[in-house]
This record gives structure tokens, C-alpha cells and sequence, in this order.
């Protein structure tokens, strides 16, 4: 018996570690799986890139070649993210090859290298990483992190170096120190919850919503929009009322019973692809006749194939990169959105797009445009902190896929509300949904 | 603390103490909400459906623990490698009508799982018989992680889902009952929990068949009871042990299959189905089927009806709340009397 206790003793433990691993939120932006890959592959990736190294310092003996770090989690829980934004990276390597490099202000044309490197979906992997393309590779500037928990863990390493990083995840404070004010060396091209925020806070009040209730998914993601929400709604007079975290795995929703019982006409809900699905027809049969508005972390097909109740018509902010076709044609972003579509399906030949490569596109985007304006023969040091501020200062009215970007000394993401668009679930697809079309019907 | 704990009248005392602490915050919490009577059923159903999933999970662990003595955390898995497996049957035969189409995809779920469990048992295991319990059950924490590792790999981090038992299509036929008056709040059955329910049922009486009425089910029970006299009396504890973990893995495994439908199965699902499971097991004290059974129900209510409440976020607050408590002051379980698990 005594022996029995013990072994019970010890098991609460393990429970409770397990159970405290497995609900850390690991990374802001998607859930990250912790996932073990061949180290095999790492070094096939380096030894491929070290003869492409010579090879290129065979043809082009004349002019170094600029060199970009990048770092996507290729592989891991972020895979679905990762993927599109290498492929991406391989897409603008491609071009820029075809172009012979980039030509500077003094007409020189100098190649560029991409070094691309997998993340694991793993901040230790991402660390290791960031380091060796900063002091091994030497590289000019860094575009890297495809989760907000890798962004951030690589945010000290490239600020200590002095090195530019854009990164694409979401969290705001990858950009952001603790007092508000912008990180010096680091930039990033998603938009945050923020802007999500506002476009359902003038939705709610274009609707005359006063009370709304809010669920949130139980991790770093879903608790960022709540405090995006809470920090925006007031503005348009719109005001939470019951709020409430779910898991992506519940089974059970006793959510719905409050939200009954708070009375609030509107669910909004903050979460990803899977717990926001879960989570919406829970809410859709339990009180079918309250309203359910999501965020753009559920921007994509799988979302819409999930649904079942209450679907047509649900409403929420999106990027731009969905509803291409649909954009009027005075959008600032329409042509950078259409081209990059038009380049990545020729590219892949067919993959389906999602705005992580958007993400990705939009800081090469940036970084191309930094070479481009370096005079010839400096230092690398001074040649990243001339991108450092040609980052800050020149990134103005730039389209992007994400947004039209202004950047400035406070601001490292530089986008507003108008960087999202409005749409809704029309049939089996995103639909625009403007303005004026707001609750007319 | 410990010296506290021992004295008989202490206990009762704390015990006593404890249970009027929780309904009173319980009566508080409740009075906090204007809850109409309908939605503590609508909470309380709800939670015997999720509870029943407990239950067939709670049953793998009883069945496991009773012939080896060790306590399996791979059995999440199995539930969800038969929400899984029977999700990627239905989608590959999409062209067959829906009895055949669900039926085959059952059938491959619980025959594949059984498969899982008994190499599980053949590889880590067996090999370890001898080891200490202790051992055993961090190698069944080893194989928890690698089937979902594997899972990860094989179905990714998305979310599937399975056709309804009734409609057979994704969404579920949903029966209201009352609510037509204007304003009234009407209770919402899926018809995915009466499947459940009954399956559970059926389930559970073929096990009791196949435990009190079968040869081999005898044979099993025998080895629970006493492994050294069933092995006298030409009954293989080994292979015994290898029954009870396929036996173990298709009731996992059915248990999964008819809850996908009322989820959306994704590689994870197994962890906080197997530590809920453990802790309806720890309810009915780990031995007795019956006894987990009833865990499961009860904690599948308490469950939602405390996250109703009170925060849904403070659901696995309470079921662990409950493990903690249940360990600490009636660790042989809610319906057994201390003396006949000191025998065991």
C-alpha cells in the first residue's frame, strides 16, 4: 500500500509535468510541436550550399555576393506556415539569378545569395541557426522566424550582432520593447491583432453591437487577440462583456451556456484554424441566433471546409491575398498581390497560396529594395546599418501583400487597419464584403 | 500534515470540511449566473457525453493495470488512433454509401489500434516483463509520445472530421426539445451522443459477457486475481498481458471512433483524453471496471457543470482538483472500502 502511494505521488507529478508541457503556449502565432528531425538533412542542406558557395565564387569572381539569411520552421508543428515561405525564398533566388543580382546606385551589379535554413519549428534549432548565418555566413541581413515564439527567441541574437532582421510572425512585441518603443535592428511584415481588432470593432459598432462576448483560444495566440480586443473595442463603443478561453481539443463547450446566459447578441472568437472551427459550431447549434465574428487567424480553405452550422455569411477581417479577384482596382495593393499569385503558382506550379509566403515575399520585397540603394565598396558592418536604416527610414507607401507599409523609428511594422480587408463566407469561399454592404441585409 | 492525515477522526473532520467547502462555493458560483434550470441539464448532458468517452478510456486503463499491474498513458493514443484511422477510411472510401463507408472505417480503426497495441506490448513490454512497474509505465509515457509523434506525422496539425452515425455527413442531426415558447432556451442533443451512449452500453455488456461467461475472459480475470496461481493452473501471464493490451487498445479505439463525429479529431487529442481517462480509472480505484465506469460519468459532469459555472477555462482545474483529492484522501477509490485494496 505504502509502495502503491508512492508510485501515486510520482505519477501526479508526471501528470502535472506533462501536463504543463504540453500546455505551454509555444509560440504566438500556431501551435508548435517540439518534433525531432534527422540531423542527416541539416548537414546534406550545408554541404549543398557550401559547393553552391564555391561555384558562385568560381563565375562571379569580380563581386562579392550580397548575402541573406533566411530562416523559415520547414519542418515541425509551423510546416504549413514554413513551406510556402521557402518557397518563396527559392522563388526570389530564382529571379534574382535570372537577373544576374542586384544593381546598385553606382551601376554595379552584384549577385545575391539566399542561404535558407530550417527552424524545426524549434527556438533552440532557430538560435543555432540565426548565429551561424550571422558569424559564420557573414550574412548582410536576416529574414527569419516563422513563429512569434522562434522571432522572438532570435530577436537578442540579431540585435547583439547589430544585424537587420524582418521577421514574419505575428506577436507585436517581436517589434516592440516592453515600453512600446520599436526594436532597433528588427522589422516585421505581418499584420498584428490589432488591426484584426479594429476592423471587428467598427464592424460591431456599424451594427449597433454594444456587448459582445469574446472566446479566445487558451494560448499565447488567443489571449493576444483578447488584449488587442480589449485595447480597440472601446473605441467604437463597443464593450466585452462574458469572456472565456477554449482549448482546440474540448470536446465540450460549456462556453455556450454563458454565452446564453450573459445575453450578448455576438460571439467574436480569437483563435486559430482548428479551435476557432470547434468552437463556432458549438456556438452555431447551442444559440443559433448569435451572431459569430472571427479574427484573420482562420484565413484559409480549411476553415470554411470545417463549418458546419451557421456558416454562410460569417464574417471577418482577412489579408488582401484572398480575395484578389475581388479587390477594386484603386488598391494600392492589387498589383504586388496579383503579381506575387500570378510568380508563386508559375513558381510551384500550382500551390495553393497562402499569406505566410505573402509574408515572406513582402520582406524580400524590402530587403531587395535595401541592396539596392548600398553604394559599392563598405564594410559589412556599415553596409547593415545602412539597410538598417534604409529599413527604417525609406519604407514609405511601400505595397506590399500584407499592407502598404510606413515604417518610422517608432514603428518597425508600419501598418494600419487598411491593411486587412473585410470579408465574409460566401458558398465554399471568402467573399469581399464592403463597407457600405454591412448589415444592410 | 502527515501525522494529521493518519488520525481517523481528522480525516472525517477534513473530509467533512472539504465537501461543504465545495458545495458552498458550487451554491455561490452558480448563484453568480442566471442560469435557467434547462441549461444545468444542457451542462450536465453535455458532460455525460464527453464523461462516457472518459469511461471507455478509464475501462483500457482498469483492464491494462488489473492483469499487469502497470498503468498504460499510451491508451489516449489508442482513442486517438481510432478517431484518426477511422477519419482517413472515411475519406478514402467516399465513394461507398455511408453504412458500408462508416462500418468499414470502424472496423479498420479497432483492428489496426488492437494491432498497435499488441506490437506495443510485444516490443516494450514483454521485453521489460521483469522490470519494476515503475519502469513499465514510463516506457508506456515513451510509446504515448511516439505513436503521437507519429501521428503528427502521418495526418499533420490539422483538424479532420468524421461523418455523423445518422446523417452521414459532416453536420449532425440535432434534436431540440422545448424552446418554442418566445425567449425559452431549448435543450440540444446531437444525435452523435445517443450513438455514444449506446455504444458505450453495448460495449460494456459484451465485456462483462466476455470477462464473466467466456473461457479466455476467465482466464484473464484469473490472472488479475492471482497471477501465480492462474500460471499454475497452465494460464500464460504473458500472453495474457498481451490480451489485455489489444483488448485495452479496440475499446480505446471504439471509444475514439464514435466520438469523432462530435469533435474534430488532430494528432493530439490523446493527451487530455488519456489523463481524463486515468483519472475516472483513479475515481473507481484503478480495479474495478464497473466502478471506473461510473468515475468516468461523474467526472464528465462534474467537469462541465463546475466549468459551467464558474470559467470554462477552469475545467482542467477541476478534473485535476479532483485527481489531487481523490489521491490524497481515498486513494483505493470512491466505492471501494480500504480493506480489500490492501489485499491487492
Amino acid at each position: 500500500m505504502l509502495k502503491n502511494r508512492n508510485i501515486f505521488a510520482f505519477l501526479v507529478l508526471l501528470l502535472t509535468m506533462l501536463f504543463v508541457v504540453a500546455c505551454s503556449p509555444a509560440g504566438t502565432g500556431t501551435e508548435v510541436v517540439e518534433e525531432e528531425v534527422p540531423a542527416e538533412d541539416d548537414m546534406a542542406e550545408d554541404e549543398e550550399m557550401a559547393e553552391d558557395e564555391e561555384m558562385a565564387d568560381d563565375e562571379e569572381m569580380a563581386e562579392e555576393p550580397y548575402k541573406i539569411g533566411f530562416i523559415a520552421a520547414i519542418t515541425g508543428g509551423a510546416a504549413p506556415l514554413g513551406e510556402p515561405e521557402a518557397a518563396t525564398a527559392e522563388m526570389i533566388q530564382a529571379q534574382l539569378d535570372e537577373q544576374g543580382g542586384i544593381t546598385g546606385p553606382d551601376g554595379v551589379t552584384r549577385p545575391v545569395e539566399i542561404i535558407i535554413l530550417d527552424s524545426q519549428s524549434n527556438p533552440d534549432a532557430a538560435t543555432s541557426a540565426i548565429t551561424q548565418l550571422i558569424e559564420e555566413e557573414e550574412v548582410d541581413l536576416l529574414i527569419a522566424g516563422t513563429t512569434s515564439g522562434n522571432s522572438l527567441a532570435m530577436v537578442p541574437i540579431a540585435t547583439e550582432n547589430q544585424v537587420p532582421m524582418i521577421s514574419m510572425a505575428s506577436a507585436g512585441a517581436i517589434v516592440r520593447n516592453e515600453d512600446g518603443s520599436a526594436r532597433e535592428w528588427i522589422f516585421k511584415t505581418p499584420q498584428d491583432n490589432l488591426q484584426s481588432a479594429e476592423w471587428q470593432g467598427q464592424y460591431l459598432n456599424t451594427l449597433g453591437f454594444a456587448n459582445a462576448c469574446y472566446l479566445f483560444e487558451n494560448n499565447g495566440y488567443g489571449q493576444d487577440t483578447l488584449a488587442s480586443a480589449q485595447a480597440v473595442y472601446p473605441d467604437y463603443g463597443v464593450e466585452i462583456g462574458y469572456n472565456d478561453s477554449f482549448n482546440a481539443t474540448d470536446t465540450e463547450f460549456p462556453q455556450v451556456q454563458n454565452v446564453l446566459a450573459d445575453g450578448c447578441e455576438v460571439v467574436v472568437i480569437g483563435s486559430t484554424t482548428n479551435g476557432s472551427i470547434n468552437m463556432h459550431n458549438a456556438v452555431a447549434q447551442g444559440a443559433p441566433d448569435v451572431a459569430i465574428v472571427h479574427g484573420h487567424g482562420v484565413c484559409n480553405q480549411a476553415f470554411i471546409d470545417g463549418l458546419t452550422d451557421n456558416k454562410e455569411g460569417t464574417p471577418l477581417p482577412c489579408g488582401k491575398l484572398l480575395v484578389p479577384d475581388q479587390l477594386p482596382d484603386d488598391d494600392p495593393q492589387k498589383d504586388v498581390v496579383t503579381t506575387y499569385i500570378d510568380e508563386y503558382t508559375a513558381f510551384t506550379g500550382g500551390d495553393p497560396i497562402s499569406t505566410f509566403g505573402g509574408h515572406a515575399y513582402d520582406a524580400f520585397l524590402m530587403a531587395i529594395a535595401a541592396l539596392e540603394s548600398l553604394e559599392g565598396g563598405q564594410e559589412l558592418d556599415a553596409r547593415r546599418a545602412a539597410i538598417r536604416d534604409y529599413l527604417e527610414t525609406q519604407i514609405i507607401d511601400f505595397p506590399g501583400t500584407g499592407g502598404v507599409f510606413n515604417m518610422s523609428a517608432e514603428d518597425h511594422l508600419g501598418l494600419d487597419f487598411t491593411a486587412l480587408t473585410f470579408v465574409r463566407v460566401e458558398g465554399d469561399g471568402y467573399a469581399f464584403y464592403p463597407e457600405d454592404a454591412w448589415g444592410t441585409e | 500534515m502527515q501525522k494529521l492525515l493518519q488520525s481517523q477522526t481528522a480525516r472525517r473532520i477534513a473530509q467533512i470540511a472539504l465537501v461543504t467547502v465545495l458545495v458552498g462555493l458550487t451554491i455561490y458560483f452558480a448563484a453568480q449566473k442566471n442560469y435557467r434550470p434547462v441549461q444545468y441539464v444542457q451542462l450536465a448532458l453535455d458532460g455525460l457525453r464527453g464523461g462516457t468517452i472518459y469511461a471507455l478510456v478509464a475501462l483500457g486503463f482498469v483492464t491494462v493495470f488489473n492483469v499487469t499491474g502497470i498503468i498504460n498513458f499510451a491508451q489516449g493514443a489508442f482513442a486517438m488512433l481510432g478517431a484518426m484511422i477511422a477519419v482517413s477510411v472515411n475519406i478514402a472510401l467516399a465513394d461507398l454509401p455511408g453504412v458500408p463507408r462508416l462500418l468499414l472505417a470502424g472496423l479498420a480503426a479497432v483492428l489496426i489500434t488492437t494491432l498497435v497495441g499488441v506490437i506495443m506490448e510485444r516490443v516494450t513490454i514483454f521485453p521489460a516483463r521483469d522490470a519494476e512497474p515503475l519502469t513499465l509505465i514510463i516506457i508506456t509515457v515513451g510509446v504515448f509520445i511516439v505513436l503521437q509523434g507519429i501521428a503528427l506525422l502521418i495526418w499533420g496539425t490539422d483538424s479532420y472530421s468524421l461523418d455523423s452515425f445518422t446523417t452521414f455527413e459532416t453536420s449532425d442531426h440535432i434534436i431540440r426539445l422545448g424552446g418554442e415558447a418566445e425567449g425559452a432556451i431549448p435543450l440540444i442533443i446531437r444525435s452523435q451522443s445517443f450513438w455514444i451512449w449506446g455504444t458505450a452500453a453495448v460495449l460494456m455488456a459484451g465485456l462483462w459477457f466476455f470477462f464473466e461467461r467466456t473461457m479466455i475472459g476467465r482466464a484473464l480475470k484469473a490472472c488479475s486475481d492471482n497471477r501465480q496461481a492462474a500460471a499454475l493452473m497452465g494460464i500464460s501471464p504473458e500472453r495474457m498481458s498481451m490480451l489485455s493490451f489489444a483488448l485495452a487498445a479496440a475499446v480505446g479505439a471504439i471509444g475514439g471512433f464514435v466520438l469523432a463525429p462530435a469533435t474534430r479529431p488532430i494528432y493530439d487529442m490523446g493527451l487530455s483524453l488519456g489523463l481524463k481517462g486515468f483519472i475516472a480509472a483513479i475515481i473507481g480505484g484503478l480495479v474495478n471496471p464497473a466502478a471506473a465506469v461510473v468515475g468516468g460519468l461523474m467526472l464528465g459532469v462534474i467537469e462541465n457543470l463546475g466549468a459551467g459555472i464558474t470559467r470554462a477555462g477552469f475545467k482542467d482545474v477541476i478534473a485535476f482538483l479532483i485527481l489531487i483529492l481523490m489521491l490524497l484522501f481515498r486513494p483505493q477509490g470512491l466505492f471501494t472500502r480500504q480493506q480489500r485494496v490492501e489485499k491487492v
